[in-house]
């Protein structure tokens, strides 16, 4: 490994070794001179920035490092380690040898004398790329964390979800199957103070009733071990009760209680536990029909809407259908690793005009079929699934031939 | 048949090329005349350092050859694909690097520092 002159020719041994020993760590350094002159770089930094120790030896580091903590005035390049402020985990970015643009997190460190003077600085830079990358793919997996949207009907709620999260009082969503009910308790619960604590989804799905308590409100068996319920695990962040009509009677009645108290009886226990626990609750029915139909408790109903938000289904969204299927589009093809372009203008209309009864969900799952049949650029009618074409079928007007016969065949 | 001028675009890092395109906050432009003269000068301070607000200062400047030092690959190719000539990862001062170009010597990849190699 070459280096640039040290700034003593007496500790040239010293930096010898130096290199040495930081040649084989997989964290990239650079040693630089008191003007800030690259004097040596290991080998991780070599492959990070594409330049060799060699060829950078003597060259004014922000040259070579690119590194943007250095040139947009943090800290001037040349004023390194004369009591500015230190350098110490900072997430920066560099532009490599071949024009990439690299996240990377920058540690500094002064290199003293036996005298306490410092002689040289030592940087280190971790390459960012693949946790960026993990994050990225990690979100694509999860598929969840944003509402997306690009229409007025959305946009307006996605405006008031943050402050309705900044309360704590209990929030009903309401909205049609797949218009993104789990996906807003979530929103809330993330933009909220309680976002570090957790959030505990429960399907209040047919279940035997004493199951149902359990799941609730936790057990204290018999032997003193305690089962914890909902309402214990998500102590201190957010409870998301999905189906809210599904709750027997007698349950919401002890839901109401909670919410006045905010304590809870396990099951096997007289004693009541504290709980702090913000609720949000949804339904796919109307609740106002619901409380007349005497499925709902009007008491608990009206705990619940304070603060209340109605989801619109997907087919009064208007540019949204079309901004979304790019959107899904996009996302699955890079999953599938294919290169679709997008939907020809026969495919776009068919789904313009489908009601989408399954609102955004529906739409994401057509996408998804679309994508992983598809073997051309580009999403035709016959990508999509049977059921749309068969609807679509339903509607026009009858043909003469066998139904599915000109399945396939070029439009004159 | 009258000369055509030459316009070059440096962007600066107090007196050297910017070490990134991205984050200079001033530029040179130079007009030269064909037979290497310089006809004028210009120092430009730029209101914030972007590598968009520079491309378009490129384009509407009608500039012909941009030396920098690194560049994001997108806008290397974007001004290439205006016909822009792009000299990148020059480090230098700014003098040292026009005296070279005018000499016809600037390549991409040049070091003009003492104790670099020329060329990286």
């Amino acid at each position: 490994m070459r280096t640039a002159p040290c700034p003593s020719n007496a500790l040239a041994p010293d930096l010898a070794r130096l290199s040495e020993i930081l040649g084989g760590l997989p964290i990239g350094i650079a040693a630089l001179d008191l003007d800030c002159r690259i004097v040596f770089m290991n080998k991780a930094l070599e492959d990070l920035t594409g330049f060799t120790s060699h060829e950078a030896a003597g060259i004014p580091c922000h040259h070579v490092l690119r590194c943007g903590l250095h040139l947009r005035g943090v800290r001037q390049a040349e004023t390194a380690g004369r009591g500015d402020e230190p350098v110490k985990g900072r997430e920066t970015d560099i532009i490599d040898r071949h024009r990439h643009k690299l996240p990377v997190r920058v540690t500094r460190i002064d290199v003293k004398n036996e005298q306490g003077g410092v002689f040289m600085f030592l940087e280190a830079y971790e390459d960012l790329a693949p946790l960026h990358d993990m994050e990225r793919r990690l979100k694509d997996v999860a598929g969840a964390g944003e509402l997306i949207s690009r229409g007025e009907a959305m946009e307006r709620i996605k405006k008031v979800l943050p402050a309705i999260a900044q309360s704590d009082s209990p929030v009903l969503v309401t909205g049609e199957t797949g218009t993104g009910k789990d996906l807003s308790a979530q929103v809330i619960h993330k933009a909220s103070p309680r976002a570090r604590g957790p959030f505990v989804r429960v399907n209040l799905g047919p279940m035997p009733e004493h199951l149902l308590e359990i799941e609730l409100y936790g057990r204290v068996a018999e032997e003193g071990e305690a089962v914890p319920g909902c309402f214990q695990r998500a102590n201190g962040g957010t409870l998301y009760l999905s189906e809210l009509a599904d709750l027997p009677a007698a349950h919401q009645a002890g839901l109401v209680r909670v919410l006045d108290d905010q304590t809870i009886i396990p099951a096997g226990s007289d004693k009541g536990v504290r709980v702090n626990v913000r609720l949000v609750a949804a339904t796919h029915k109307d609740p106002e029909e619901l409380v007349r139909a005497g499925v709902l408790r009007e008491d608990l109903f009206h705990r619940l809407s304070a603060v209340r938000v109605h989801l619109p289904p997907l087919r009064d969204r208007g540019e949204d259908v079309e901004f979304l299927l790019t959107h899904f589009l996009s996302r699955f093809a890079a999953r599938f690793k294919k290169d679709i372009k997008g939907f020809s203008p026969r495919a776009i209309r068919i789904l313009r005009s489908h009601p989408f009864p399954g609102n955004v969900r529906e739409l994401k799952n057509i996408v998804e079929y679309a994508a992983m049949i598809c073997q051309k650029d580009m999403i035709l009618p016959a990508h999509l699934p049977g059921h749309i074409l068969a609807a679509l079928k339903a509607d026009e007007p009858p043909v003469p031939g066998r139904p599915g016969e000109n399945r396939g065949r070029k439009r004159s | 048949m009258s000369m055509r001028t030459k316009k070059i675009l440096i962007p600066l890092f107090r007196d050297e090329v910017a070490p990134r395109f991205d984050l200079a906050g001033e530029a040179l432009i130079v007009a030269v005349s064909e037979d290497g003269t310089v006809e004028g000068r210009q120092n430009l301070v730029l209101p914030n350092a972007s590598a968009d607000d520079l491309c378009d200062l490129v384009l509407s400047r009608d500039i012909d050859t941009v030396i920098c030092g690194g560049i994001e690959e997108e806008y290397y190719h974007y001004l290439r694909w205006k016909r822009v000539d792009v000299l990148d990862a020059v480090a230098g001062t700014a003098e040292a690097a026009l005296t070279r170009f005018l000499a016809g010597r600037l390549k991409s990849g040049d070091m003009l520092f003492a104790g670099g190699d020329s060329r990286v």
